[in-house]
């Protein structure tokens, strides 16, 4: 096998694998996959869980009426990437959502730019689940679409958050209500020197964690945009009751209700990483009960990302599972 | 089938909370027809009955009304309409054609019609049941053809017993509809109404001869303008669930819910007859078995069904709420709605009760009528209620009338079904 040659899909011209751009017609050589969840219409797969009855029409039942439970979990794997969004088990929905999206290029082990983002729907608004949807989504594909232009990570993320914004404050159906959602995103592109360039932003308090292989110590990459935080930045101590109290305080987060660029230039910062470790990105349905990145980690390392998910999940929910967990893991620099 | 059937709108008004443990489920059902009569021609077929009894001639005044009315109702045939003239006595004969068949609606056959009519004189008693099952024999059987009649009497059914009346009524659903008319006030308003109503028709007086013209040939304009033959209204409900009642409450009060029809899978089906550009209101009561707090249910599925084509739908449904600031909302439609089928009740109720002496009773329900009507802004039902009964303005007591026109009785009878209606809350 040479090795050396391939085709562009949109005109069979005959282009070289470190190509980004077919040189005849211009395509993107990047296959470009995505996924948000949790994935509508789940629900009515399945007999009904009141009656057993297989129809429906719509989403309600065709003998008893029920309108068809959402399942309580919906889980994915994107090459290696895993999403996982779970209803908990005190709130009557799951308003969270997460999306991710991959560049394939030359090497299909080694995707060329990868596109995170978790939201965390704002119970006190309506419709929060469709904000939440709607700016993971939006903000995937805007970060998908400047990695294709230029692998440039900070600039995707940017054009990640603008997007997410635009989406959540679209997301209005009637006037009288604004949905809001959190937004915490990631765009991971490899740098020419073999290392693996990491860059978050957010608005609200989901938050991102790198978790390297031992020794390297595991740190949380984005600072809360909630009222607890200010106290903290301001020089409260973190178990002061007022600290507490503000908790889950937000301070900004996405919507109709809210500036049109909630977030500062500042929140969004990249970091260089060597070696393999985990990127995790997670909704505070999770971080309520692991709030220190060491806490994570120790669930990451040894482990494959599916494990890792999945069991910091069930630890949420072993806790007492009071908020919607949302979790994705992103292997960094192995083979997954 | 045809385009006519296009623009059929259904509109779901209710409140879908329900507290924890309880059912009942109301709504108001609004179906707008927005079709135009003259894009599709369905087949039409029109039958007048004209009531040639012994009495129709005192005075001879009333005869010739009627004669005229029978003219003016021929005049606004559209040409094509297949049709007949039938004269009806103790027995029913065909006036025109006089082969017991249909003629087709033309500047000839309407003058043909006119001049057969023009030489009718009336001898015999009164069998309206006959009547309906002449009409039938002629008309009967027409699929998806707008099949009308206009029956017009003035007096009662003596020559025949109600079961006989009642048998050819129930025979004739659905065969075609029926607009009832009563001249002068010899007639029961009753006997129409149970016509009328089985047919989906409407019932009237028209006390003065003198206006049995201009009534008919409105009569007959309003079926010329009709395009849909058959609509029908399919309800779906979950297991274990009853449906309470199916009434029509605007433009009048019919209840619907014996008309059901079951249709398998859960659904039972009720007849809502021909249908021009218009738009009527139905509530309907369903009780539903309860669900959890906070879970859904579909408490019904309201579909609009011509042959069997769906043309409309609307979902009816339930959520469970342990907030009762949700729950204990009523619809505002829903309320208006229930005041006007009460408010037809009480003024049926009260006129009997009047009939039969019972002074009490009747000054009770047609107090309660009273003040339905009035408040729900049903100006054409208080008007008539004020020709039965006196109104002290201080007091808003109300107290039977000593003498009342027989007319104005029998009017406000005849159209107490007749609603006011809500605008549709937005």
């Amino acid at each position: 096998m040479t090795g050396q040659e391939a085709t562009c899909s949109q005109c069979d011209a005959a282009v070289r694998r470190t190509d980004r751009f077919c040189e005849s017609c211009g395509a993107s050589l990047s296959e470009v996959r995505r996924i948000t969840i949790p994935r509508p219409g789940q629900s009515a797969a399945g007999p009904c869980a009141d009656c057993g009855n297989d129809a429906d029409f719509d989403e309600y039942c065709t003998v008893c009426g029920h309108r068809r439970v959402e399942p309580d979990r919906d889980k994915a794997d994107l090459g290696g990437i895993v999403l996982i969004t779970d209803r908990g088990i005190e709130h009557a929905r799951n308003e969270d959502a997460a999306a991710a999206g991959i560049l394939v290029g030359s090497n299909s082990q080694r995707p060329d730019g990868i596109a995170v983002a978790v939201c965390d729907g704002v119970s006190s608004s309506d419709g929060a689940h469709m904000a939440a949807v709607a700016a993971s989504t939006a903000g995937v594909d805007a970060m998908l679409a400047a990695l294709v232009a230029s692998r440039k990570a900070h600039a995707a993320v940017l054009a990640g958050l603008r997007a997410a914004a635009n989406a959540a404050a679209a997301a209005a159906t009637d006037p009288a209500s604004a949905p809001s959602c959190t937004y915490t995103a990631a765009a991971v592109v490899p740098t020419p020197a073999g290392k693996t360039q990491i860059t978050v932003g957010n608005v609200g308090d989901s938050r991102a964690y790198w978790l390297p292989e031992a020794p390297a110590a595991p740190q949380q990459l984005t600072v809360d945009d909630s009222l607890a935080q200010e106290l903290i930045t301001a020089g409260a101590a973190a178990d002061s009751e007022a600290v507490q109290r503000g908790a889950h305080t937000l301070t900004r987060w996405l919507g109709a209700d809210t500036e049109t660029e909630p977030w500062s230039e500042s929140s969004v910062q990249t970091i260089t990483v060597v070696g393999l470790g985990s990127l995790v990105l997670c909704s505070d349905g999770l971080w309520n009960y692991l709030p220190d990145a060491a806490d994570i980690a120790r669930f990451c390392r040894g482990t494959d990302a599916s494990a890792a998910a999945r069991a910091l999940t069930e630890y949420a929910l072993d806790a007492g599972g009071q908020d919607n967990i949302t979790v994705v893991v992103i292997p960094i620099g192995g083979t997954s | 089938m045809s385009s006519a059937e296009q623009g059929i709108s259904v509109d779901i008004d209710h409140n879908p909370y329900l507290a924890e443990g309880s059912g009942t489920v109301d709504a108001i059902v609004s179906i707008a027809a927005d079709v135009a009569a003259k894009t599709s021609a369905p087949e039409r077929v029109e039958a007048i009955i004209i009531d040639c009894s012994t009495s129709m001639q005192a005075p001879i005044e009333k005869f010739d009304a009627a004669k005229r009315a029978t003219a003016a109702a021929i005049m606004e045939l559209v040409d094509g309409t297949h049709f007949t003239v039938v004269c009806g006595t103790e027995k029913a004969v065909s006036v025109y054609p006089v082969d017991d068949g249909l003629a087709r609606a033309s500047t000839e056959t309407k003058a043909a019609a006119m001049r057969a009519v023009d030489g009718l004189r009336p001898h015999g008693g009164t069998a309206m049941g006959t009547w309906l099952a002449h009409v039938r024999g002629i008309v009967g059987h027409r699929k998806g053809a707008l099949t009308h009649a206009i029956l017009l009497t003035d007096g009662k059914d003596e020559h025949e017993t109600p079961e006989e009346l009642g048998e050819e009524i129930g025979l004739s659903e659905g065969e075609f509809t029926c607009d009832c008319r009563g001249v002068g006030t010899d007639w029961e308003v009753d006997e129409l109404r149970a016509i009328s109503t089985a047919l989906l028709g409407t019932v009237d007086i028209v006390a003065d001869p003198e206006e049995l013209a201009e009534d008919f040939a409105s009569m007959m304009r309003v079926s010329m303008s009709k395009s849909i033959p058959d609509l029908t209204l399919r309800l779906w409900t979950p297991v274990g669930a009853h449906v309470e009642f199916v009434k029509q409450v605007a433009p009048t009060v019919e209840d619907l819910t014996h008309r059901r029809l079951d249709a398998g899978n859960q659904c039972g089906e009720y007849p809502l007859g021909s249908w021009g550009a218009e738009d009527r209101d139905y509530h309907i009561q369903v009780d539903v078995e309860p669900a959890a707090v906070g879970r859904e249910k579909l408490a019904a599925r309201v579909s609009v069904v011509a042959g069997d084509q769906v043309l409309g739908e609307g979902l009816v449904k339930a959520v469970w709420t342990a907030d009762t600031a949700l729950s204990a909302q009523i619809s505002r439609r829903v309320a208006h709605y229930t005041g006007q089928a009460e408010l037809a009740q009480a003024v049926q109720e009260g006129l009997s009760a009047r009939k039969a002496g019972d002074t009490t009773t009747a000054t009770a329900k047609l107090q309660r009528a009273m003040e339905l009507a009035v408040e729900s802004g049903n100006d054409g039902t208080a008007k008539l209620l004020r020709g039965v009964v006196e109104v002290d303005e201080r007091t808003g007591t109300v107290r039977l009338r000593r003498d009342v026109a027989a007319a104005d009785e029998m009017a406000l009878d005849a159209r107490s079904t007749r609603t006011a209606r809500v605008r549709k809350e937005t």
